[in-house]
């Protein structure tokens, strides 16, 4: 009775549990035609939720690009890759304290670092436990394959850390030149599918 | 007779009361800490170049941030002195205080970015009390279902992810290359269910990042959070749970999906129980001493969790019959034996301390307490949750005063752990679950019956075992896994049978109540018990206290000179580990010890021992600690 209620899928008996996993280190794959641009970061933490605030002061961006809030576990964010065609560029937006002068936009082309093991272990730990963090989502969908070649980071350096919605008005006056480098890289990356 | 601290005594009725000519029922002096202790450790550590401070920092999975410190001996390989710390302020309990008790539900899921549901449904719980608001019997369900499918996810996430790391190839062969060797050598005698020859083989697929059980259970966590959304509509932070059910429709359609990815969990849970019966098995025959790893007396705590749909009325008068019908049972376990399984009683003797704590001490000291009693008389603590104020008040370090956020929470005056094996424990000995084809209590083991999937049938038993340490915690938690995908498969049954009797209704309406009323949600995470006190006046909260199990687990030492489960469990553990040279120690059974735990926090461990950077083993945040006055690196690397 109980196996017909589960739907008996079959019954080898002998038969082990040993299963194939599609997850494993991988070389990226052969780029699309479409553009991701996605906004990272937790929402309601003041100037760290630049990244998804951002994506509100980009306008359109044409057909070919979606723009996305990418805030949840990096490793949901590898799955939702793994599951599209993949992309020709992804430009993604976050709050990210690096030191600099409060409001600095920097937008670079991110390139694969070595992580050693343990890093990638950690990042990893992180992720399935609910962080959501850009280095975290980059170094772990580079590990599995699921970013394109050419990726472009827009990182806003935060004010305030406090919580509430809304960010400083030095991080808000900030919004006008990282919308323009999403808007330019976007432009470049459609230009070379 | 449950107690035996607390001067409570029982009527022959079994209505509860204060021992009379007891002065000061509740009275604590001073914090329990001897000053003996520290000038012991300062001098063994003057006088001794082999003991070492071992500082952990952070500790991940808690909710909030966990640092260790211990002083270990490495030529006797014993640890001397241990020390949990909870480094980060929660809050969510002032944050709450004067809101909508609704908004709890959402603000309190933002406490855990594992398992966001379990406190939506404790708060939920609490709030209904507070609103005698029920659910109807669908609501139940799908709550159960939500519920179970966010353990899915949780145990495959510790048993492959977080602990499941400490025993593969590349820490075992780091660590004890010896075992290693024999494990390359041992015949794997559940290979017919697993289909891995050696014990060797399975620690290769448990290497993180290349093994294949790390990389399924990672794939694998998509399917159980798919079970979780299809029964709450969103994820990690349901908006669906709501006071008198939930605000999802549930069809056909969505008990059909759900059991479909349900279907794939029973042969998951066969392989999980067996790899790690297999695993668990060699290490105790090829090295005793990990009977000793992450040991400590078996006093355990669990509220139970999912409600049996025809027997939740959300009131506090029958908490005890309802609690009684859960799919798992609530209890508590002293010294081994199961003394209470009544919710009630449980709820009477929860207590909790800051005398280690950043927080100010709330009480009084002349003994008055806004709630002496619960809604029935009982009496309760001023340091019980409803009479709680959280004061918190940070300060410097000193192991002699304060040295954690976490709070020292405890049961008659007893430290008793939380865990999914809690719950498996109580479960187990109470004898007290619903009838179903799947799942027996039999007071000394749990025997579960995994349909045919794509493995054959197959019956497993876990037994409550003989001893608590890493392993068990660990091999308990293999079971839990077996245990919820069959209380799933026993609401989802449910569920079809509701929807063939036309009792298709999620949720009932309800009203927000003006007078003052009070509330608990006794719940549990994956990782084990979780309550949510709340007191309200007005149609706004008054208090609101959460207490989670790495509370429980992480904290500090009491005011009767207690130490924590992580600290006395390190305390006992031996080392194990091979090492060269001080400096190569690597501190894996203190990591093994507190990860059998699975505390609950997002970030990354670092380690270091002295000067000496070790690891960046887990998960946490960096942070600065006060060392009474002198600023340490709490953590490099």
């Amino acid at each position: 009775m109980r196996a017909e209620l589960l739907g008996r899928v079959s019954e080898q008996p002998g038969r082990t549990g040993l299963s194939e996993t599609r997850l494993a280190p991988a070389t990226a794959r052969a780029p699309g035609s479409r553009v991701l641009v996605g906004g990272v970061g937790y929402s309601n933490l003041r100037d760290h939720s630049a990244g998804l605030l951002l994506l509100e002061w980009l306008g359109p961006l044409g057909d070919r690009v979606d723009v996305e809030d990418l805030s949840y576990s990096p490793i949901d964010v590898l799955f939702l890759l793994q599951r599209r065609e993949p992309y020709a560029g992804v430009v993604l937006a976050a709050a990210v304290a690096r030191g600099d002068a409060a409001g600095t936009v920097r937008t670079q082309r991110w390139e694969a670092s070595s992580a050693t093991a343990e890093e990638l272990q950690g990042r990893v730990a992180e992720a399935v436990t609910g962080v959501i963090s850009l280095d975290n989502l980059l170094h772990i969908c580079a590990h599995f394959g699921a970013l394109p070649s050419d990726v472009t980071t827009v990182e806003i350096e935060p004010a305030e850390e406090g919580w509430g919605p809304g960010t400083s008005p030095t991080v808000t006056a900030a919004f006008v030149r990282a919308a323009d480098a999403v808007r330019r890289e976007v432009q470049r990356l459609l230009a070379d599918a | 007779m449950c107690f035996k601290n607390l001067p409570v005594e029982f009527d022959e009725s079994g209505k509860a009361h204060l021992r009379e000519g007891v002065r000061d029922p509740y009275g604590v002096s001073g914090n329990g800490h001897a000053a003996s202790r520290d000038d012991r450790i300062k001098e063994l550590l003057r006088r001794n170049g082999h003991i070492k401070e071992v500082s952990i920092d952070p500790v991940t999975r808690v909710a909030g941030a966990l640092a260790f410190h211990s002083v270990v001996d490495l030529q006797e390989r014993r640890v001397e002195d241990a020390h949990s710390m909870a480094t980060l302020f929660r809050g969510y309990e002032i944050i709450l205080k004067g809101r909508d008790p609704r908004d709890a539900i959402f603000i309190s899921s933002r406490a855990c970015g594992v398992c966001g549901g379990v406190h939506a449904n404790a708060s939920v719980e609490a709030i209904e009390m507070a609103f005698a608001s029920p659910p109807p019997s669908m609501g139940v369900v799908a709550r159960n279902l939500g519920q179970a499918a966010e353990f899915l996810y949780d145990h495959p996430l510790h048993l492959y992810l977080l602990a499941g790391p400490d025993y593969s190839e590349a820490v075992i062969g780091a660590t004890n290359p010896e075992i290693l060797k024999k494990a390359r050598a041992a015949t794997a005698k559940n290979s017919h269910v697993h289909g891995f020859s050696t014990i060797g083989d399975i620690m290769t697929a448990l290497n993180p990042l290349t093994g294949r059980l790390y990389l399924e259970a990672l794939e694998e966590t998509r399917r159980a959070r798919e079970m979780t959304v299809l029964v709450w509509a969103k994820y990690p932070h349901p908006q669906t749970i709501v006071p008198g059910g939930i605000s999802a429709t549930v069809t056909s359609q969505t008990l059909n999906e759900y059991q479909t990815r349900l279907n794939f969990f029973m042969d998951y849970a066969k392989k999980m129980i067996a790899i790690w019966d297999d695993v668990f098995d060699f290490l105790y025959e090829v090295e005793p001493r990990f009977h000793d790893v992450g040991k400590r007396p078996r006093n355990l705590i669990d509220l139970g969790i999912w409600e049996h749909h025809e027997g939740y009325d959300a009131t506090y008068a029958r908490a005890n019959e309802w609690g009684e019908r859960r799919w798992a049972t609530p209890g508590v376990v002293i010294e081994g034996d199961l003394v209470t399984t009544n919710l009630h009683q449980i709820n009477a003797g929860l207590e909790e301390f800051v005398s280690h704590s950043y927080y100010d001490d709330w009480t009084s000291g002349n003994g008055h307490r806004p709630f002496p009693t619960d809604p029935l008389g009982n009496p309760l603590s001023p340091y019980h949750m409803w009479n709680k104020e959280t004061l918190p008040r940070p300060e410097g370090r000193s192991w002699r005063e304060k040295y954690s956020w976490s709070t020292s929470p405890r049961w008659d005056r007893q430290v008793v752990e939380a865990g999914a094996y809690a719950r498996m424990w109580t479960t187990a000995c109470a004898k007290k679950l619903p009838k179903n084809p799947f799942i027996e209590s039999t007071g000394t083991s749990m025997r579960m019956t995994l349909p045919s999937v794509g493995l054959p049938e197959m019956t497993v038993e876990w037994r409550v075992p003989d001893e608590l340490n890493a392993i068990e915690r660990n091999r308990a938690r293999a079971y839990a896994q077996a245990y919820t995908a069959l209380v799933a498969l026993n609401n989802l049954l449910a569920g079809y049978e509701l929807q063939k009797q036309g009792n298709t209704a999620v949720s009932r309406d309800f009203e927000i109540p003006k007078g003052e009323r009070v509330g608990v949600g006794f719940w549990g995470a994956g990782r084990g018990f979780l309550s949510h006190h709340l007191t309200m006046d007005k149609g706004a909260l008054t208090n609101y206290q959460i207490l989670t199990p790495s509370t429980i687990n992480a904290s500090p030492a009491d005011p009767f000179g207690n130490p924590g489960p992580y600290e006395e469990a390190v305390m006992n553990t031996p080392i194990i580990e091979e090492f060269p040279r001080g400096e190569d120690f690597r501190g894996i059974d203190i990591l093994r010890t507190i990860r059998s735990f699975d505390p609950c926090m997002p970030c990354t461990t670092h380690m270091y021992a002295g000067e000496h950077t070790v690891v960046r083993e887990v998960n946490t945040c960096a942070c600065i600690l006060e060392d009474e006055g002198e600023p340490v690196p709490a953590g490099a690397g």
